[in-house]
């Protein structure tokens, strides 16, 4: 899972959660989920998003409830990874704490819907592939790689008490 | 060190810690409400052998679904309930109003905690002094699972708030006034604490709202150095004294005094302009409730204005919890609101999460006092919502536009 590539959908500065998973949805089971994906911003999007592609938002992505819904959403319609310039830290947590990669970059404005990006959290880059543009990934070390790693918090925390026990 | 790291720093068993440094702390207190609760963490804390760590340090309140509105709500409503008869909650607030603002009326948040909650509203609990983390469901349920959680020390922002508040400001007006300035990313990974003699004069109430508006700034916690004679921790020396500007990543220093009557446009919560620059905007709708614009203060602040007069388009007012409820009715207040045309409702979230209790229908603009302003927050992706203090959300509600409460004063 270290090199993932995939077609981004670029979304701007301060999407909110209400924007990835609209309130009025709460209610409705999380196998529901991937149906609104998006739907605050673009209710198309859900239908649209292939397999693997790449979510590209600018600063604070995700600000706002702590619904975890909003990851779900992301996760069940296929979004292989998040790009942002900063994310809202509760939606930050919550995709690690899925197994979604949510990468800080210093900078998303030279990337556009429909470019392929390839995400290497070895080398540490993203790298826009039609242009060999670049960028350093600014996050994703210590801890919040070892539960990415782990494939999300509930079997990280599954083998954190499997090695307490005696 | 800062407030914030002496706190993580006991929480982590540690003599000290630094901002940057990742650490794995015990938790004081784990709060979740019916919305992130027991439908969404029961079936993982199940995965990690089902049983809570310790069941005092457990708070559940049911708030968001309450009233329910429809028939899948009250299947939460009752699926919440049984989880809290199950595993035999000590703390378990049935429909009595909202989390974060029952924690802090019931004493269960004291100075120096450590408390962990799935809603990113939980940093109003840093009022009192301690430090409160909003989270998601995963997250709480390896919380209850194992009391512990891995954070990132913060660095702190300070805000001052100094001078003596005029009676035409309230908390929110502050809060608004750091946002428009700073905006609603300064904060980010960052602890914001307040401090200065004016925050020293508000009630606890309103010093909640100042926390409570942090996570609008991006923070990971807000947080006030609690008063001497405030509950804290038991059986420790932790100092709980205001951070030294010194130990600060930055100082921001606001004269109270020189401030006015701000609004918040939507779909921002940082797009922040005095009330005067707007004053004669329609208002179809006005709404008093939330977390953060729910409690006895906003109530009392509303009656001030709303006293002997009748509201020109409807006022929503929606009481945080029963004790507001309560506090309200033995000063008169609810006479007050209910003689001036107001319509009340029973305690909880409201209208803010945008589940039930007063919906906003396309293209209608409402002044409120509710968490945030962003599209559809409220009910329909097209409403407008014009956040502001209850001084000036009642003063908007008697004209029908928006208006200065220094107009009807």
């Amino acid at each position: 899972m270290d090199v993932l590539e995939g077609t981004a959908w670029v979304f701007g500065d301060h999407v909110t959660t209400d924007d990835i998973y609209p309130g009025r949805y709460l209610e409705r089971p999380l196998e529901e989920a991937g149906r609104y994906a998006m739907a605050g911003v673009d209710e198309a999007f859900a239908s649209r998003v292939q397999r693997g592609d790449f979510v590209v938002g600018g600063v604070n992505f995700g600000a706002g409830s702590s619904r975890e819904a909003a990851v779900v959403a992301l996760k069940r319609v296929g979004v292989a990874a998040v790009v942002a310039r900063s994310f809202g830290r509760i939606f930050f947590r919550n995709a690690i704490n899925n197994g979604l990669p949510a990468v800080m970059v210093p900078d998303t404005s030279q990337i556009r819907t429909g470019d392929r990006l390839r995400l290497d959290l070895t080398f540490r880059q993203v790298t826009i592939l039609h242009t060999g543009v670049t960028l350093p990934i600014l996050n994703l070390t210590g801890i919040s790689l070892e539960i990415l790693r782990a494939g999300g918090l509930l079997p990280f925390t599954e083998a954190r008490l499997a090695r307490r026990r005696p | 060190m800062t407030l914030t790291e002496r706190i993580l720093a006991r929480a982590a068993g540690r003599s000290s810690v630094r901002p940057g440094e990742e650490v794995w702390a015990s938790v004081d207190l784990a709060v979740m409400h019916d919305s992130s609760g027991p439908r969404r963490i029961g079936p993982l804390l199940d995965r990690l052998g089902g049983r809570l760590w310790d069941p005092e340090k457990v708070v559940l309140a049911i708030d968001h679904f309450w009233p329910p509105a429809t028939l899948t709500q009250a299947e939460i409503v009752t699926l919440t309930r049984a989880w809290a008869r199950d595993h035999e909650l000590p703390h378990f607030f049935d429909g009595h109003g909202v989390l974060h603002n029952l924690l802090l009326e019931a004493g269960l948040v004291r100075g120096g905690m450590l408390v962990v909650g799935a809603d990113s509203h939980t940093c109003t609990a840093g009022a009192i002094g301690a430090v409160a983390v909003g989270v998601g469901a995963t997250e709480l349920a390896t919380v209850l699972a194992t009391g512990e959680i891995w954070l990132r020390v913060p660095s702190t922002v300070l805000i001052r708030f100094e001078g003596s508040l005029p009676s035409y400001l309230a908390a929110r007006d502050l809060a608004m006034t750091v946002l428009g300035y700073l905006g609603a990313d300064f904060a980010i990974y960052r602890a914001v604490e307040y401090g200065g003699d004016a925050v020293a004069t508000l009630p606890l109430d309103e010093r909640a709202v100042l926390t409570n508006q942090a996570v609008e700034m991006g923070a990971k916690n807000g947080i006030i150095a609690p008063p001497p004679d405030a509950a804290r921790i038991q059986g420790d020396s932790l100092d709980l004294a205001p951070t030294a500007p010194g130990d600060c990543e930055a100082v921001h220093t606001f004269r109270v005094s020189d401030l006015e009557p701000l609004v918040a446009l939507p779909p921002r919560v940082d797009h922040v302009r005095p009330v005067r620059e707007l004053e004669g905007l329609r208002v179809d709708r006005a709404y008093i409730g939330s977390c953060a614009g729910g409690k006895t203060t906003d109530l009392r602040l509303a009656a001030r204005v709303l006293r002997g007069r009748r509201v020109r388009v409807p006022l929503v007012v929606t009481p945080a919890t029963q004790g507001v409820v309560r506090e309200c009715l033995a000063d008169g207040t609810l006479g007050t609101l209910a003689e001036a045309g107001v319509v009340l409702q029973a305690p909880g979230c409201g209208a803010c999460a945008g589940l039930h209790s007063g919906l906003l229908g396309p293209g209608e603009r409402c002044v409120a006092t509710v968490t945030r302003n962003n599209p559809g927050r409220m009910g329909h992706r097209s409403a407008e919502i014009y956040l502001a203090s209850p001084l000036t959300v009642a003063a908007s509600a008697l004209t029908g536009r928006l208006t200065d409460p220094r107009e009807v004063l």
